[in-house]
C-alpha cells in the first residue's frame, strides 16, 4: 500500500485534533454570514462564496505544512520520504478546503433566490450548484497553490511568507491571469442575464497551477527544511 | 555525496562515500558540529544530498535526539498512525505499538497525550515508532539521550535484534562505551569528510560446531567464517561478542540448525 493514504490520514488527524482549522473555518463562516443574504441572486452569492474560499485555502495549506514539529516530521520523512510527507499535508489542507467549498455551496443554494441579478430570469438550481462547486474548486486550488508557494519549504522566513501569502491571495482574486478571477467573473457576469457558465477551463488551469506548485514544493522539501 | 544548506554556502559534507551492508551495526563519530546529524539525516533520507546521490533505499526509520513532539495524539494513537505510515495494517500497528511501549516500560503512558509526557517517555515513543516497523535501515541520532538506564539497555538489545534479523543500524552516541566492540564498522566525520576508524581489537573468536547440510542462512550475525567441514559436522568461527546472536539466528532458522557445541580457539 502506498504510504500516502495513511500519511494523509495522519496529517488530517493532526489538523482536526489540533483545532488549528478553527480560525480559517470561522473566517469562511464569517465571510458567508456577512456576504450571503437570504434571497440574493444565487450566482452572485456562489461567486462570492467561491472567492472567499481562496484565502481560506491558502491559510489551511499554511497550517498543514507547518503543523508538525520538526522532530516528528523527521520521523515521518525517514519512513515515507519528505516529498510524500509534504504532499500529504497539502492534500489534507485541500481536503478540508474542498469540504468547506461543498458546505458553502450548499448553504448558498439553500438561502439564495434561484434567479438572475435583476430577479427576472429563473436560474436552474442544479446548474447553479454545479457552477458554484466548480468555481469553489478553482478558488480552493488557486488558494492552495498560493499557500504552497508562500510557506515552507519555498518561503521560510515567517514574516515575509505570511505577508506575501496574504498579498498573493488578494492578487489571485483580482489579477487577470488567475484562474480564480475568471471563475468568479464567469459566475457574476452570468448572473446579470441568468446564464450559467461552467468554469471548466479555469478549473483545468487551476489544477495545473496547484499541481505544479505542489510538485515544486515537494521536490524542494528534501533540500530545505 | 555532499551537502550544503544554502546555495554558495559552506559544505557541511563533501565527497562522502559510504556503503551500508545488511546485518551490520555502524557507528558514526565526530566532535560536536562536524556534521554527524547532517550525515544521519542524509542516510535516513530526510534530506537529499546537494551533489551525488543515494541508491538502494531500504525501509527506513529514524530516531531523533529529542522528541518534544507537541502532537495532539496519545502515545498509542501516534504510534498507530506511524505504524500505518510504515505500511502496517491498523491492527498490527496498534498491537506492536503496545508491545514496544511495554518493552520500554511505558505501557502505563499509552493513553497519555504526547504533550503531557515527560522528556524520557517522549523519547521512548520516538524509539518505539522506529522499532515497531522492524525497519531494514534504522538510524539513531543519540537516541539513548534522555532514556532511563533500563530503557537504554532495552534499546541496546533491540538494536542487536535488528542486526541479527539482517537489518542495518547506523548510530551516533556521545557515550563511547555504547555498543562498544559490537560495531561492524566505525566512521568519523572530520572536516567535511568521512573516514573509517579502526575499531578496538575485537573479542577473541569462538568456534561453533553445528550439524546440518545445505547452505547457511544468508546474513548471519557476526559474519561467521566456515572452517573445513568433515562428515556433517560444520564449524563456524565468529567473534565472541556475537556468538549469542549467531546461536539465536541458527536456532531461529527454518529448519533450525542443531548446535553441537561452542568452544574457544
Amino acid at each position: 500500500m502506498s504510504p500516502l493514504v495513511p500519511l494523509v490520514r495522519y496529517q488530517s488527524a493532526l489538523l482536526l485534533r489540533s483545532q488549528r482549522w478553527l480560525a480559517p473555518v470561522l473566517l469562511y463562516a464569517a465571510l458567508l454570514g456577512i456576504g450571503v443574504q437570504q434571497g440574493q441572486p444565487v450566482l452572485d452569492s456562489m461567486g462570492y462564496a467561491a472567492a472567499g474560499l481562496l484565502p481560506v485555502a491558502a491559510w489551511l495549506v499554511r497550517i498543514c505544512v507547518t503543523q508538525e514539529p520538526e522532530a516528528a516530521r523527521a520521523c515521518a520523512a525517514a519512513t515515507a520520504g519528505p516529498a510524500r510527507v509534504h504532499l500529504a499535508s497539502l492534500l489534507s489542507a485541500m481536503g478540508c478546503a474542498a469540504l468547506l467549498g461543498v458546505v458553502g455551496t450548499a448553504y448558498v443554494a439553500a438561502v439564495s433566490d434561484p434567479a438572475s441579478g435583476d430577479h427576472q430570469v429563473a436560474v436552474p438550481l442544479g446548474a447553479a450548484c454545479a457552477a458554484g462547486l466548480i468555481a469553489a474548486g478553482v478558488c480552493a486550488l488557486t488558494g492552495a497553490a498560493v499557500g504552497t508557494l508562500g510557506s515552507r519549504p519555498v518561503l521560510r522566513a515567517r514574516g515575509w511568507s505570511l505577508a506575501l501569502t496574504a498579498l498573493a491571495a488578494l492578487l489571485a482574486l483580482v489579477l487577470a491571469p488567475s484562474p480564480a478571477r475568471y471563475a468568479v467573473f464567469d459566475l457574476v457576469t452570468g448572473s446579470r442575464t441568468g446564464a450559467v457558465h461552467l468554469a471548466l477551463v479555469p478549473l483545468g488551469a487551476a489544477l495545473a497551477l496547484a499541481g505544479t506548485a505542489a510538485a515544486g514544493a515537494c521536490a524542494l522539501s528534501a533540500r530545505r527544511r | 555525496m555532499g551537502r550544503r544548506y544554502t546555495v554558495g554556502g559552506p559544505w557541511v559534507l563533501r565527497a562522502v562515500d559510504l556503503d551500508l551492508p545488511a546485518a551490520a551495526l555502524i557507528r558514526i563519530e565526530g566532535t560536536n558540529g562536524t556534521g554527524k546529524s547532517t550525515l544521519l539525516r542524509l542516510i535516513a533520507g530526510i534530506d537529499a544530498p546537494t551533489e551525488g546521490g543515494i541508491t538502494g533505499r531500504p525501509r527506513t526509520a529514524y530516531v531523533p535526539e529529542r522528541f518534544p513532539a507537541a502532537l495532539p495524539f496519545t502515545a498509542a494513537g501516534y504510534l498507530a498512525h506511524l505504524g500505518r505510515v510504515h505500511g502496517l495494517p491498523g491492527r498490527t500497528a496498534r498491537q506492536r505499538a503496545g508491545r514496544w511501549l511495554a518493552r520500554f516500560g511505558a505501557a502505563a503512558h499509552a493513553d497519555t497525550p504526547l504533550a503531557e509526557l515527560s522528556k524520557g517517555t517522549s523519547q521512548k515513543v520516538a524509539v518505539a515508532q522506529a522499532l515497531l516497523a522492524e525497519p531494514e535501515l534504522l538510524v539513531l541520532d543519540e537516541a539513548w539521550t534522555g532514556l532511563d538506564t533500563a530503557a537504554r539497555a532495552e534499546l541496546d538489545r533491540a538494536v542487536r535484534e535488528r542486526v541479527t534479523a539482517g537489518g542495518t543500524v547506523v548510530f551516533v552516541d556521545h557515550d563511547p562505551a555504547r555498543l562498544a566492540g559490537q560495531e561492524d564498522a566505525r566512521y568519523a566525520v572530520a572536516g567535511t569528510g568521512l573516514h573509517g576508524v579502526a575499531g578496538p581489537p575485537r573479542a577473541a573468536p569462538v568456534l561453533v560446531d553445528i550439524i546440518g547440510t545445505g547452505p547457511l542462512p544468508p546474513q548471519l550475525p557476526g559474519a561467521p567464517k566456515e572452517l573445513t567441514s568433515t562428515d556433517g559436522l560444520r564449524t563456524l568461527c565468529v567473534p565472541a561478542d556475537r556468538s549469542d546472536d549467531l546461536l539465536r539466528a541458527l536456532l531461529a532458522a527454518e529448519p533450525p540448525w542443531h548446535i553441537r557445541g561452542v568452544r574457544g580457539t
